[in-house]
């Protein structure tokens, strides 16, 4: 009885792949929101402005989330972070390109949330070999080169994927909680509305 | 068509009156020979005839000219009700609720209302000379035009959905209606009304983690005016839990400094596990306005360690989403005292021994002053009373029991010269300052 009440290697191993990876979802997040405010203040935007969907930039917005599977959530979690590491990396060039190094702020501050994005991914990756799933190859999983966008066209898509990727630092929170969840279909919660 | 005759005065056209039965049949305009002026008929069939007629003809005259209705005025405004097709010269009476108008308030047959208050609010007649034949009748209600409506939209059940509910600032006094719209990027959705309460309704996630935000925009209507309000928000940003639930408060046995403190989830937080909360627990003694307050990440309970011995604490529980939103509202207070020692008595001066072991220490007042129980009343009501010399060799009882005291809580014993200062007093041991970040009110 002992042993069937003990968390196997795996399951330990997983908790605290889970417990780390909210940590780490959690510092970026806060990061992620000081480098919005920095943005659209360097950028001359207004924070209130509605940007519509971005092409190649993963949507965090989930229409049965509750219903997922632990795999679906990590998979879906590693296409998105591996995304932002390019479009991140893509900002950063761009940045340099306008302003040098009269705004070093700004890029410290990309460059620092690319960093968090890039080990999140990998911590990703981790969960999924724990999941004896392996990671998917990265080739051609990040977005397609950005179409040729005037200087406010390039603000306004970067305020967009940061934004995003605001949403994403609070979905993986979930997403991995769901994953750290002990029992059978660690990853669908019951009890909420049919919509989810 | 011969004319009705007015039944309201003081002849009826009965049969036994009438001399010329032709000339009352015209009146009449019924045929000849039912109304028997000339020839002697049976009198009591005749007058159930005369009866039943004329209250046909009084109904009549009541419901063919009379308009019925509704009539919406500004506080303040000046109202002029017209007698319906009554010419301006005609003899009119109105009245209020069955009263007598003034003359002074008619101007020919027409109705004056200068500067219309609520109290005027009512159903006015207007009645023909002397007659009394209804002309017209209306319900007069003054009331005011909305102002801006107060809309709140507030997610208590995330991630099930959320709720918005409204209300108006000041009341107009007359119905209105409310309409609601929820659009969400192009999308418009559909805010199902609650049954109970009627000013609220709500709507259901249907995808979660948008960064598209939502827009409430409530309008309200009434004969007057109308008036409108939105809120704009995201999927985050209205999350608030409801208060903590089944709060309870005890002390633990033989320990004078503790309180166990326990609490469950509200009850409409549909998920605790995938969507845990935290908690905020703020306690206080009754006799001190400064709370204590300490943050919990987890779990659904805590044990406060450094309760004034003896003191009877209040003590509330909020909660926020581990991630997302605000702090709830409070929970209702609790109250608890820390378990003591059963008092000893004391019963007379000279009963009274001193010791100088630091173990077993007794206060010995001065023979002058008044014996103060100094577990059972408040302590700075003996400090006035009593020397300085006598407070330096209690500070060694002190010492004893709290030797975690910093100087700050001494300096809340001996602020004496005025007597407690509470505010003086600050969190120790096992508790934190309250953490600023997330909207403490």
């Amino acid at each position: 009885m002992a042993a069937a009440d003990t968390p196997s290697a795996t399951t330990l191993r997983r908790r605290d792949l889970c417990s780390r990876g909210i940590r780490l979802a959690r510092k970026m997040r806060s990061d992620v929101a000081d480098l919005l405010d920095i943005y659209v203040e360097r950028q001359g935007l207004d924070a209130s402005i509605s940007v519509a969907a971005v092409e190649g930039v993963p949507a965090a917005a989930a229409e049965h989330w509750s219903e997922q599977t632990g795999t679906q959530r990590l998979l879906d979690n590693l296409a998105a972070y591996r995304a932002f590491r390019t479009l991140l990396a893509q900002m950063l060039e761009e940045q340099r390109e306008q302003l040098g190094d009269a705004d070093a702020a700004l890029g410290r501050a990309l460059a620092a949330v690319l960093l968090q994005v890039s080990a999140f991914a990998y911590h990703l990756e981790e969960l999924l070999e724990l999941e004896s799933r392996g990671p998917p190859g990265d080739e051609g999983d990040g977005p397609p080169a950005p179409p040729r966008l005037s200087l406010f066209e390039q603000k306004l898509r970067g305020l967009g994927v940061l934004r995003e990727l605001a949403q994403w630092a609070v979905r993986s929170v979930r997403d991995l909680r769901q994953l750290a969840r002990p029992g059978p279909g660690a990853g669908s919660a019951p009890g909420l509305a049919e919509g989810q | 068509m011969a004319k009705l005759t007015d039944l309201s005065g003081e002849g009826w056209p009965v049969a036994s009156s009438q001399k010329n039965s032709t000339d009352f049949d015209e009146k009449l305009g019924t045929s000849p020979g039912v109304w028997t002026g000339g020839e002697m008929a049976n009198p009591v069939p005749s007058a159930c005839c005369v009866v039943l007629a004329a209250v046909v003809v009084v109904y009549a005259q009541r419901h063919s000219q009379q308009d019925s209705h509704i009539q919406y005025e500004r506080v303040g405004a000046d109202v002029t009700m017209k007698c319906g097709s009554m010419d301006w010269d005609a003899a009119v009476t109105w009245t209020a609720n069955g009263t007598d108008i003034d003359d002074s308030h008619l101007n020919g047959s027409y109705l004056i209302l200068k500067n219309v208050d609520l109290t005027q609010s009512g159903q006015y007649s207007c009645y023909e000379g002397s007659s009394w034949h209804l002309k017209y009748q209306t319900y007069l209600r003054v009331g005011t035009p909305p102002k801006e409506p107060v809309l709140m939209c507030r997610s208590n059940n995330y991630p099930k959905g959320f709720y918005c509910s409204w209300h108006l600032p000041s009341p107009t006094y007359i119905p209105n209606s409310f309409n609601i719209s929820v659009i969400h990027g192009t999308r418009e959705m559909v805010c199902e009304k609650d049954i109970f309460p009627k000013n609220r309704c709500h709507i259901r996630y249907l995808q979660l983690f948008l960064t598209v935000k939502y827009k409430v925009t409530l309008t309200v209507t009434n004969a007057l005016g109308k008036n409108s309000t939105s809120l704009t928000f995201d999927e985050f940003a209205i999350v608030k839990p409801d208060p903590p639930e089944s709060v309870v408060a005890k002390p633990v046995p033989n320990n004078p400094r503790r309180l166990e403190v326990a609490w469950q989830n509200p009850s409409s937080w549909p998920d605790p596990e995938s969507f845990p909360l935290k908690f905020f627990l703020r306690y206080r003694p009754l006799i001190l306005d400064q709370w204590q307050h300490v943050e919990l990440l987890d779990g659904t309970s805590h044990t406060i360690t450094d309760a004034y011995a003896g003191k009877e604490y209040i003590i509330q529980v909020a909660a926020k989403d581990n991630d997302i939103g605000t702090w709830s509202d409070w929970s209702v207070a609790v109250h608890a005292t820390p378990w003591t020692e059963e008092p000893k008595h004391l019963t007379t001066e000279a009963q009274v021994t001193e010791t100088t072991s630091a173990s077993t220490s007794y206060f010995v007042p001065p023979p002058t002053t008044k014996i103060c129980d100094w577990w059972a009343v408040r302590p700075w009501q003996c400090v006035g009373q009593l020397d300085w010399s006598w407070l330096l060799m209690v500070s060694s009882l002190f010492s004893e029991y709290a030797p975690s005291w910093g100087h700050e809580r001494w300096g809340w014993v001996l602020g004496g010269h005025g007597g407690l200062r509470g505010s003086d007093v600050v969190g120790k041991g096992d508790t934190k300052q309250a953490v600023g970040e997330e909207h403490w009110v």
